[in-house]
């Protein structure tokens, strides 16, 4: 394998580059920017030391993941309460759409929702929700890498983001509509 | 070539816009929007809120502070060993 001396410089130039990444999803894993900082500098620093597991040339990015969200699982998940998820088994993929199809169909409500309000919405989310939503929407990971980093299989990745996205869409449009953003549906007799 | 209808298209939809199937289905999916606009409509709408996303949430960036301490961390461990 490497030469003892080369760890370090491997690491700050295979590692470093993703410290932009493994904070934004520390931010909405944790939900909470001071826990993100120590997420992300005691996820450096475990990489780090397990460095010599890293196989050059493969996924860095992928595998500094892995450690964050091992990190976050073990000692970070207990410290907050944890949201639920909703019961979406019986939601059309659309039914939002149809209560706006008619007067907002391209949903430009959402961009009159000022970012607080959007990045709490997602910080609601359970966190299998909002992590999965974090790695594929907010920070474009394919469905591959996201199911190896977080170790559970593509269809899981999937009906996760699906859902995801079905709630926090939920979550925006009754923030969209106590706001006076949007008009509320008619409500069926 | 086989048609999707309009429930199958739904179906493809997450994976169509986040580039994840394969050409054929691409192809199909692509035909069944360009002739349906009432699934055009809800596609665009999941579009729009995929590039809220994107520009709401990936824009923060690690904070100068927390990369010069995690850097220290890091010497400070490179010399302890």
């Amino acid at each position: 394998m490497a030469e003892p001396s080369a760890p370090g410089r491997s690491f700050d130039e295979e590692a470093l580059p993703h410290l932009d990444t493994l904070y934004r999803v520390a931010l909405r894993l944790t939900a909470d920017p001071t826990l993100a900082e120590d997420l992300v500098q005691d996820t450096m620093l475990k990489a780090y030391r397990s460095w010599r597991q890293y196989r050059p040339g493969t996924n860095a990015r992928g595998w500094l993941l892995t450690i964050l969200r091992n990190t976050f699982i073990n000692d970070y998940r207990r410290r907050k309460h944890e949201p639920v998820a909703m019961d979406l088994e019986a939601v059309e993929p659309h039914a939002l759409y149809r209560s706006i199809q008619d007067t907002d169909p391209e949903g430009s409500f959402f961009s009159q929702i000022v970012d607080a309000k959007v990045l709490e919405a997602i910080d609601a989310l359970p966190a299998d929700f909002r992590e999965v939503l974090a790695l594929s929407d907010i920070e474009g990971m394919p469905y591959g890498e996201i199911a190896e980093a977080l170790k559970i299989p593509v269809g899981t990745v999937k009906s996760r983001l699906f859902r995801a996205r079905r709630q926090l869409q939920g979550v925006l449009y009754d923030h969209a509509v106590e706001a006076g953003y949007i008009k509320p549906r008619e409500t069926a007799p | 070539m086989s048609r999707l209808d309009c429930d199958q298209a739904l179906a493809h939809l997450q994976d169509y816009l986040k580039r994840e199937l394969t050409p054929e289905l691409v192809t199909e999916v692509r035909v069944h929007l360009e002739h349906c606009r009432d699934c055009t409509g809800y596609a665009r709408f999941e579009e729009s809120f995929l590039l809220m996303l994107e520009t709401r949430a990936g824009q923060a960036t690690c904070p100068k502070e927390l990369r010069a301490r995690i850097l220290a961390a890091l010497r400070a461990e490179t010399r302890g060993n």
